[in-house]
């Protein structure tokens, strides 16, 4: 006789009842709510200070977003539990298996092993959503102090920090899977991260390659969907690398294959992996849901530029590690990629800091080139950089629209009440609701 | 020594293991390991520690890659990810679902593996689990553990079941009371393929039985069968129980 229920509804049932009872899971319930409230009462009182509490001058916070001041410090909690403990969860729930024997006996259903590590990995994944009660919460605080709230943008930061525990699952499911202990599992996975975290120190030093290939780390990652950027590239390649991740987490979970196969399986797997990376960096849609359009120029500058057909490149003079490379790169050039995709960026430098090229004679210069035409400024703020490529396209530049520039929200008003709940409420209900769900389930 | 081939042709093999080998690094664990297993009967896997029974299982079941060999069902080779049709294996010395209950392993086993729930009463009541039902599995003792794992095994659907060592950890109560209800299930057309180091427990149990040693099977038949291949290979007295034959061809 055939239960009702199918067999994969019982495997996620098993591993939502094995989370409930992992100690790692509680402890990250716990922690992530100190966490999170940390940086956003640290946040909330920054912000205050700048919309004039405490005797700063008034309207200086008037650009202030939220999004910057608010939530891209207190998601930053979420993303330390994302990278120190998140992976204990998943190493828990996945090479807990291995240790107790489970795995011997599940592995003897006919299910597919994608399939089985796909409910640990969905049942990780609610577990996660669970967590992020934390910002939630702080939402809910800071509407209540009179802020203001926008979703677009605040959903694009939620996104990204779900594609990073997405990611870090992935990693966490095939270390532990690959490797024969737990502690080996979070050793391999804390390694590829500050593997991660390197490859970010690198490219900051060296530039180039590194510098593109540090822009798909969870880190840069995170950082471009704190500022309401959602680049589809990006989703793409994090999408592409958790199921990556599960499928080699997959390919280990078959204890019976022989371990030459799954090592020809994995190969395979990296290489097709590379492929789809490789391609999903070539696609160059992004949305900026961000309310200040932080990641844009003016609409008006966006319509000017646009009916510029001619390829534009830049040569900049800058070293890797020279200031005003990355305000040229942050304040103007990543926001002209999105308008002008066929735009070619070339940096020029012998050095990583470029302190002993100063001297040199063109060291700081930025040349401009369009159809034919050359042009050289020194200036790396947006209205610099528009100006120069303006003036050699031979159009004018729109006027300035008074009613599209970002307000702010200012917001001089302490966290009240925030530490109380962060600190002493999240704990103790988690606590609790800890106790109650062990007791019930045994 | 019968072998797998003339005890094939005694009567109808539910499955046929052929040239089974296995070696870890420079270890040969499993030497070309051929038997039979015949539908409803109770064989045992009869080894010293180290014999390679424990591999042979997990070899067979689909959790181990095995170097070579095959295992047949109506002359049709089962491929390792497809045994799981025929074969469940009970491994030993596991803890799996620690922190869930005996009765939550129990209806996830019925539920999971779509295993016969009208047996369940049967078998919490034959295994003496009815007092264990709300305990976790991590907080069981060896031998309780052991009943509650033998009776998650009986609740699979596969027609074969492997166990290993499914009387460790039990008393000699609980051995005998083990031995008639797998006898019970056997008779009502289970077929139990089990490993056993003790070999008194298993001459009370098996029909048949498999005798390993240093990776090679020695011997293959019923208790008959196997005094009689015994007295065949030494010109001493007839060999007096199955210890005495383990000892004489081993």
């Amino acid at each position: 006789m055939h239960s009702p229920k199918p067999a994969w509804l019982w495997l996620v049932e098993k591993e939502w009842r094995e989370l409930l009872v992992s100690r790692a899971w509680w402890v990250l319930l716990v922690v992530i709510g100190p966490l999170v409230g940390v940086s956003f009462i640290g946040a909330v009182r920054t912000y205050a200070e700048v919309s004039g509490l405490g005797g700063t001058a008034a309207g200086v916070g008037e650009a202030l977003s939220p999004l910057v001041g608010i939530w891209a410090p207190t998601f930053s909690g979420c993303e330390l539990a994302a990278v120190f403990l998140l992976p204990f969860v998943c190493i828990r729930l996945v090479g807990g298996d291995r240790q107790s024997g489970a795995l011997k006996l599940e592995s003897q259903h006919g299910m597919p092993a994608f399939a089985r590590i796909a409910a640990k990995a969905g049942v990780l994944a609610g577990g996660w959503f669970i967590a992020s009660a934390a910002p939630v919460v702080a939402m809910i605080m800071w509407k209540s102090y009179g802020g203001t709230l926008y979703a677009p943008e605040l959903a694009t930061v939620a996104v990204g920090h779900l594609l990073n525990a997405g990611l870090t699952i992935a990693l966490a499911a095939a270390a532990a899977s690959i490797t024969e202990h737990p502690s080996t599992a979070a050793i391999v996975t804390l390694s590829v991260t500050v593997g991660t975290w390197i490859v970010n120190f690198i490219a900051a030093v060296q530039g180039g390659i590194w510098e593109r290939l540090a822009s798909y780390t969870p880190t840069a990652m995170v950082a471009e969907f704190q500022h309401g950027l959602l680049r589809l590239d990006m989703v793409l390649i994090a999408l592409a690398l958790v199921t990556g991740g599960l499928a080699l987490a997959a390919i280990w979970m078959r204890i019976g294959v022989a371990v030459r196969r799954r090592v020809f399986e994995s190969l395979a797997l990296g290489a097709l992996m590379t492929v789809v990376v490789a391609t999903s960096a070539l696609v160059n849609t992004s949305w900026d849901l961000s309310e200040n359009r932080m990641n844009s120029f003016s609409e008006r500058d966006e319509q000017t530029l646009s009916q510029i057909r001619t390829p534009l490149r830049i040569e900049a003079h800058l070293a890797a590690e020279d200031p005003r490379r990355a305000d040229l790169e942050r304040k103007a050039l990543s926001k002209l990629r999105r308008v002008m995709p066929q735009l070619q960026v070339q940096y020029i430098s012998a050095t990583a800091t470029g302190l002993f090229e100063q001297t040199s004679p063109h060291y700081g210069e930025i040349w401009y080139e369009l159809a034919g035409k050359k042009e050289m400024s020194r200036i790396t703020t947006a209205e610099g950089v528009l100006e120069t490529i303006y003036a050699l396209a031979g159009v004018s530049p729109p006027a300035e629209a008074d009613e599209s520039i970002f307000r702010g929200h200012p917001l001089a008003v302490p966290p009240k009440g925030a530490a109380i709940v962060f600190y002493g409420i999240w704990p103790v209900v988690v606590i609790a609701v800890g106790i109650l769900i062990r007791r019930r389930s045994t | 020594m019968i072998t797998a081939e003339n005890s094939s042709s005694l009567s109808g093999d539910f499955l046929r293991v052929a040239g089974v080998t296995k070696t870890f690094e420079r270890m040969r664990a499993l030497s070309d390991v051929s038997f039979s297993v015949r539908r409803g009967e109770v064989l045992g896997l009869i080894g010293p520690n180290g014999a390679g029974k424990t591999t042979l299982f997990e070899c067979l079941a689909g959790v181990l890659p095995a170097d070579s060999g095959s295992v047949c069902h109506t002359e049709q080779s089962i491929a390792p990810g497809d045994r799981s049709s025929f074969l469940f294996y009970l491994p030993d010395g596991i803890v799996p679902w620690p922190a869930q209950t005996v009765r939550w392993a129990l209806d996830f086993t019925l539920g999971f593996f779509g295993g016969p729930a009208n047996l369940r009463d049967d078998v919490i009541q034959r295994l003496d689990l009815r007092p264990l039902l709300n305990a976790p599995i991590g907080t069981l003792s060896k031998g309780q553990r052991k009943r509650a794992l033998l009776a998650a095994g009986l609740l699979t659907p596969q027609p074969v079941l492997l166990a290993d060592e499914p009387f460790d950890g039990l008393d000699l109560r609980q051995t005998r009371e083990i031995a008639a209800a797998l006898r019970t299930y056997s008779a009502a057309g289970r077929t139990l393929f089990l490993s056993i180091h003790q070999i008194a427990d298993a001459a009370r149990v098996c029909d048949r039985f498999v005798l390993l040693s240093g990776g090679r099977v020695r011997g293959e038949g019923t208790l008959s069968e196997l005094c009689a291949v015994a007295l065949s290979q030494k010109s001493e007295a007839p060999p007096k129980g199955l210890e005495e034959v383990f000892l004489a061809l081993t």
